[in-house]
């Protein structure tokens, strides 16, 4: 590496109203007033989550497109429940977080040539940007509205496919292919 | 000079040359199936059809020498027709496969659709499906996906001279075969999957096992014995994947043995040597690896204390960079003067084997019988050093009066396979040794320290084939956890600051080394068959 290349920061000056920080904190409070204000006026609407969720509102309301939201990942299934995924790692190539880990083999059935063995995806590190739907060739990979997943690990937070399929399960009803 | 004009651009070509090989030597892309410069030409694909001023036909510029002040349009309307024309009608029973064929990525067939193909097909029938056959030990034929180019069987009548495959049938239900009970399975035999211009012939080891543009390529030079091929290594996120050849027309031309493709697998070897050892009370304990380094080091000063100079010798393995065994060398010879150099067994299959072309009888391809990579390079940076030495047959007898008066040294194995001889020399079982090595011998588990060691894809340096030709190698991934590179262990030994770098040490040990250059991934020309679209 190159002197040229390392860029060095400073940390920034504050200024005497800034190490009062009375005047800052009654600012961040000045801020949340004005919100409540907005609200209390009927100028801004509070979602009253979890007892009310977006994708159960209209529009108008603060709702959500159930179809176009792109939430957590899904793995679809073919005819006869085995997954559809040809292991081509075009969503892996086009993945610009890198978050998705495929390994290939040669699939246990007559009629398809490769599947994927493992087929993980670290939703931690996932952008949500769609990218990976839009590649894969077989309709294989897509997102679902699904946005409320919790773990107490990040192990937790990377899906298997088991986990992808799964969430097909759950979703298909609500969302079909 | 014969100079032809190609698409309004002048081109110098040589005497005698095809069109498309002097197109393809200045630069310019024409597209080409079935040609490829180290096979005969059958011009049977069509695909580079030109027009040529004063010819009413157009001609196949593969098969066209070339004639001083000859006019070639490869973009007229005409031509364009053509390709249009051979793309379309090679796709016409070709399966939409690209998903889970191996080759897409490195395509011709996907490269010139794109080039020069349309994007959709006007075939309404049922394709044709024709079945995969298993055609030898490493190899699979999808036989949907073959063009008929017939590369492979001019591969195997010309180069291996081997004649395994044929074609069988003729128009559309043409196939590439082998004959019954007699498999693809001689020793260049994988070669005809990276010349298949498309993912019709596949490597069973590579199959599946990751999509070639995630690969990088790192240039090496074969391990497995002294012809010194030129290969790239191709790894992904510290693993290697593959093997294939690098053009060098001196050496290698385009070609490599199987066993060169395939010596990658002992790098990932689950026996690996990753843990530094150092025996106390008699028995091998676990150390970490400074310690070991300098348990070695005052072990060796202790030895020389006591016995005097002349008691120590280093045995400098066929497998080491030169780089590595002029610093081990210049090592020893700081603690022990009189160290005596040894170069360790140099393996050998009796005989080279020779390839022949049976219609002309040239010779196509040479494997060489001894196994070991570098036995001239480190005989000639032993010569270089001078002092004592002995070659490894008197080192196992250790007759001499210089011998007997060994007391203990420095072993280095790093070959891919077991190495020890069945005559295992006396000083293998006595006296200090200290053993940097990649795999587990009966020596790596009596020794006094051993010093787990990287393999040649681990680490740059440069070997010396049986010609004389010294060429260097790069790494492609790092040593495993545990083990360190020889360079960066002799580094610290010698007490030099930084990391081993082979560039630096070439330059200090001065000629015929300094001026090897280095391959630059950059600069490095591509094999004379490869097209950039
Ligand atoms: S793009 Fe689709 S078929 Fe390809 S690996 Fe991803 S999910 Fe599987
Ligand atoms: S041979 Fe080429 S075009 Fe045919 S399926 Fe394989 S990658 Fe695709
Ligand atoms: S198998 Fe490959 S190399 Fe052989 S004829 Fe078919 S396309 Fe050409
Ligand atoms: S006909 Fe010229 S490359 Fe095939």
């Amino acid at each position: 590496m190159k002197d040229s290349d390392v860029i060095v920061l400073e940390e920034p000056k504050l200024s005497l109203g800034d190490q009062f920080y009375i005047p800052q904190v009654l600012n961040g409070l000045g801020t949340t007033m004005k919100h409540m204000f907005r609200v209390l006026g009927g100028k801004d609407r509070v979602v009253q989550y979890p007892e009310e969720k977006r994708e159960d509102l209209a529009i108008e309301k603060g709702g959500m497109l159930t179809r176009t939201y792109r939430g957590v990942h899904r793995l679809n299934k073919d005819e006869e429940g085995r997954v559809k995924c040809v292991a081509c790692f075009m969503c892996s190539t086009a993945c610009p977080a890198r978050c998705i880990h495929i390994e290939a083999d040669e699939s246990p059935w007559a009629d398809r040539e490769k599947y994927p063995a493992k087929f993980d995806i670290d939703e931690l590190r996932c952008i949500y940007c769609g990218m990976c739907e839009e590649a894969c060739p077989v309709d294989a990979i897509e997102l679902t509205h699904v946005y409320d997943i919790v773990g107490l690990t990040r192990q937790e937070m990377i899906f298997d496919k088991s986990k992808l399929l799964q969430v097909y399960d759950e979703t298909v009803k609500n969302e079909p292919m | 000079m014969p100079k032809i004009t190609v698409d309004g651009k002048v081109i110098e070509a040589k005497d005698r040359q095809m069109v498309l090989q002097a197109c393809l030597d200045a630069g310019v892309a024409l597209p080409q199936y079935c040609y490829h410069p180290g096979l005969s030409i059958p011009a049977s694909c069509r695909i580079c059809l030109v027009e040529v001023e004063g010819i009413p036909k157009l001609v196949p510029s593969c098969q066209t020498p070339v004639r001083d002040g000859m006019v070639v349009y490869s973009k007229s309307s005409k031509a364009i027709a053509n390709q249009k024309a051979v793309m379309e009608y090679l796709l016409i029973n070709h399966p939409l496969d690209c998903p889970v064929c191996d080759q897409a990525g490195e395509c011709y067939l996907q490269d010139y659709s794109y080039e020069y193909g349309r994007s959709q097909s006007r075939f309404e029938e049922d394709k044709q499906k024709k079945p995969k056959k298993d055609v030898g030990e490493n190899i699979l034929l999808y036989n949907d996906r073959c063009i008929m180019c017939t590369r492979c069987v001019r591969f195997t009548r010309e180069v291996s001279g081997t004649s395994e495959l044929y074609v069988d049938g003729r128009g559309s239900k043409e196939e590439i075969d082998i004959f019954p009970g007699k498999p693809l399975n001689n020793k260049l035999a994988s070669n005809v999957v990276d010349l298949c211009p498309v993912g019709a012939l596949l490597d069973k080891d590579f199959l599946f096992k990751q999509r070639v543009w995630l690969l990088k390529q790192a240039p090496s030079i074969s391990p497995v014995d002294a012809g010194g091929e030129n290969i790239f290594l191709e790894y992904n996120e510290g693993i290697i994947y593959r093997i294939k050849p690098r053009y060098n027309a001196e050496v290698n031309t385009w070609w490599i043995s199987d066993d060169t493709r395939y010596s990658y697998k002992a790098v990932h070897s689950e026996n690996r040597l990753t843990k530094p050892m150092r025996t106390q009370y008699g028995t091998q304990v676990e150390t970490d690896y400074a310690g070991a380094i300098e348990h070695a080091d005052s072990a060796l000063k202790e030895l020389v204390k006591t016995n005097g100079a002349g008691s120590t010798y280093a045995m400098l393995s066929p497998m080491m960079a030169n780089e590595e065994a002029y610093l081990l060398a210049t090592y020893i010879r700081s603690i022990d003067p009189q160290a005596v150099l040894v170069l360790g067994p140099t393996p050998s299959s009796g005989a080279d084997e020779v390839f022949k072309n049976p219609a002309n009888g040239k010779v196509t391809f040479t494997i060489k019988a001894e196994k070991v990579p570098n036995a001239a390079g480190i005989r000639r940076v032993i010569e270089k050093l001078g002092g004592p030495k002995a070659t490894f047959e008197d080192f196992t007898k250790a007759e001499s009066a210089e011998l007997k008066k060994l007391k203990g040294g420095w072993i280095v194995g790093g070959y891919l396979s077991a190495w020890l001889p069945t005559e295992v020399p006396a000083l293998f079982k006595k006296g200090l040794r200290i053993v940097q090595d990649i795999l587990p011998t009966s020596l790596s588990g009596s020794c006094d320290v051993l010093l787990p060691a990287a393999a040649w894809a681990e680490k740059d340096g440069s070997w010396e084939n049986f010609a004389g030709k010294i060429q260097p190698f790069l790494a492609a991934v790092p040593p495993p956890d545990g083990a360190r590179r020889e360079g960066d262990v002799y580094y610290k030994l010698l007490g030099r600051t930084g990391m081993y770098n082979a560039e630096d040490v070439r330059g200090e040990m001065g000629e015929p080394f300094a001026q090897i250059p280095l391959p630059d991934l950059e600069t490095l020309a591509p094999a004379p068959e490869f097209i950039e679209l």
